[in-house]
C-alpha cells in the first residue's frame, strides 16, 4: 500500500513540475483568426421543451403499437406451407440503411438512405421550422464497432454558416431505444478527400463531433435502421 | 468561470471571448503538453481547441458547464493531434540534478526518465485521465463527464495507467542498482 502511495506521489510530483510556459503567442494567433472564423449558430432552441403531456404520450404509444401490428401483419406468411404456392426467392434489392422523419439535436431531419451491395444512396434534409438548413446527397456509410451507423455525403444545399455546399456532412445514428444521433461536418475531418475517408476521419472521434454540446442525443420520432 | 462572459462570447462578443480565452489558454497549453508530451503538438492542440470553442460556443446549451465542455474540446484536440503521423522524438528534457533535488518526491533524474517513457507508452485515453486527475485534481465523476465515458471506465483507465507507470519505475530499479555498484 505504501508502495502504491509512493508511485502516486512520484507521478503527481512529476506531472506538476512547472514548465513556465505561456500561451500568449497561441492566443494572439487565435484572436487574429476570429474575424475569419464564423461562429456556428445553433438552429435549435436553447432548451428542448418537455411539452408532451401524458395524454399525448398515451396516444403516441397506442399509435406505435398499432403501427407495429400492421407492419407485423404484412410479414405473416401467406398461403405457404405444404402444398401451398411455391415462394420465389427475393431478388436482390436495395435494403434500408436509415429511413425516417425525426428530430435530432433539436433539428427536424428527414432521411432516406439505402444500400445495395457496397453502394449507398439517398438524401437527408435537416431543417428549421420548415426551412431546409442543409440537404445532403448521401453516398457512403460505415458501421462502427460500438454499433454506431455513420452515413455521409456531400451537402447539396446549405443556408447555415457551418456547412458549405459541397462539404462532407454526416449523421451518426446509434441504434437503441431511443436511437441516438449527432451530426458531423467537413471540419471534423478537414483533410478528408473522399466520403469514405471522411467517415474514417470521424469514426474514432471520441466525442463524435463538437457540434452542440458534443454528444449523441436521443432523437424524437422514429427511424428505421437497416442491418 | 464568469457565466456572463461566456454568454457574451456566445453572442459573438470578441472582447468577451478574448478575456475568456486569456483566462484559460495557459492552463490549456499546460494540460495539452502533459497529455501529448510534445510542445509543438500541444501548441497546435491548444490553438485548435480555442478556435473550436469560439466556433461552437453558440451551441453550448448550458453556459454553466463551460469549463467541462471546454476541456472536452481540448482533449478532443489532443486526440486529433495525437493521431497525426508525427513520430515521437525522444526529446526528454532531463533536469539537472540540482533541479531534481528541489522537488522533494521526485528525487531521481532516472525516475523522471522512466516516468516519461512509461507515460509515452500509454494511449491518449489513459494519459488524459492521468492528467485530469493528477494535474487538474478533477474527481473521477467529473473526468467521466468531460470524456463522456462511464465513471467505471475512468476509474479503470486511471488504474491501468498507474499500473503502467509503476511498472516503468520498477523496471528502473535493476539498472539503477547496477549503476550504483
Amino acid at each position: 500500500m505504501s508502495q502504491e502511495r509512493d508511485v502516486t506521489r512520484l507521478v503527481r510530483s512529476w506531472i506538476r513540475e512547472d514548465q513556465h510556459e505561456s500561451a500568449d503567442r497561441i492566443l494572439g494567433v487565435v484572436l487574429d483568426r476570429l474575424d475569419t472564423t464564423p461562429q456556428r449558430r445553433s438552429w435549435w432552441p436553447a432548451r428542448r421543451s418537455n411539452g408532451m403531456n401524458g395524454f399525448v404520450k398515451l396516444i403516441a404509444g397506442a399509435a406505435a403499437v398499432l403501427l407495429v401490428a400492421v407492419v407485423g401483419y404484412q410479414f405473416l406468411p401467406r398461403g405457404g406451407g405444404i402444398g401451398g404456392e411455391p415462394t420465389l426467392e427475393p431478388s436482390p434489392s436495395p435494403s434500408v440503411l436509415a429511413r425516417g422523419t425525426f428530430t435530432a439535436k433539436g433539428a427536424p431531419v428527414e432521411i432516406d438512405a439505402t444500400r445495395e451491395g457496397d453502394s449507398v444512396s439517398g438524401t437527408m434534409t435537416v431543417g428549421d421550422n420548415g426551412d431546409t438548413v442543409f440537404a445532403v446527397d448521401l453516398n457512403c456509410a460505415q458501421a462502427a464497432e460500438d454499433g454506431r451507423i455513420l452515413i455521409a455525403g456531400d451537402a447539396t444545399e446549405s443556408n447555415g454558416d457551418w456547412v458549405k455546399k459541397g462539404d462532407f456532412t454526416a449523421i451518426i445514428l446509434k441504434p437503441g431505444s431511443p436511437v441516438h444521433a449527432v451530426y458531423a461536418f467537413g471540419s471534423d475531418a478537414s483533410s478528408a478527400t473522399t466520403c469514405s475517408s471522411f467517415l474514417e476521419g470521424i469514426i474514432d472521434q471520441r466525442f463524435t463531433t463538437v457540434i452542440g454540446d458534443g454528444a449523441l442525443e436521443p432523437i424524437q420520432g422514429t427511424v428505421e435502421l437497416g442491418p | 468561470m464568469d457565466v456572463d462572459l461566456v454568454e457574451r462570447a456566445q453572442r459573438g462578443d470578441k472582447l468577451a471571448f478574448s478575456l475568456l480565452a486569456g483566462a484559460i489558454a495557459d492552463r490549456f497549453l499546460a494540460v495539452a503538453r502533459r497529455i501529448l508530451r510534445d510542445q509543438d503538438l500541444a501548441e497546435d492542440a491548444t490553438q485548435q481547441a480555442l478556435l473550436a470553442i469560439w466556433q461552437n460556443l453558440p451551441q453550448l446549451r448550458d453556459p454553466g458547464r463551460f469549463e467541462a465542455w471546454s476541456y472536452r474540446l481540448l482533449v478532443h484536440a489532443c486526440y486529433s493531434e495525437g493521431r497525426k503521423e508525427r513520430r515521437w522524438m525522444p526529446n526528454l528534457r532531463l533536469l539537472p540534478v540540482e533541479g531534481a533535488a528541489a522537488t522533494d518526491d521526485l528525487s531521481s533524474v532516472v525516475d523522471r526518465e522512466q516516468l516519461e517513457r512509461g507515460f509515452r507508452r500509454l494511449s491518449i485515453d489513459h494519459r488524459a485521465v492521468v492528467v485530469l486527475y493528477h494535474y487538474l485534481d478533477k474527481p473521477l465523476d467529473e473526468i467521466a463527464s468531460i470524456l463522456e465515458i462511464p465513471v467505471g471506465t475512468a476509474h479503470s483507465r486511471l488504474h491501468h495507467a498507474m499500473r503502467g507507470l509503476r511498472a516503468a519505475l520498477e523496471a528502473d530499479l535493476r539498472p539503477t542498482a547496477r549503476e550504483a555498484s
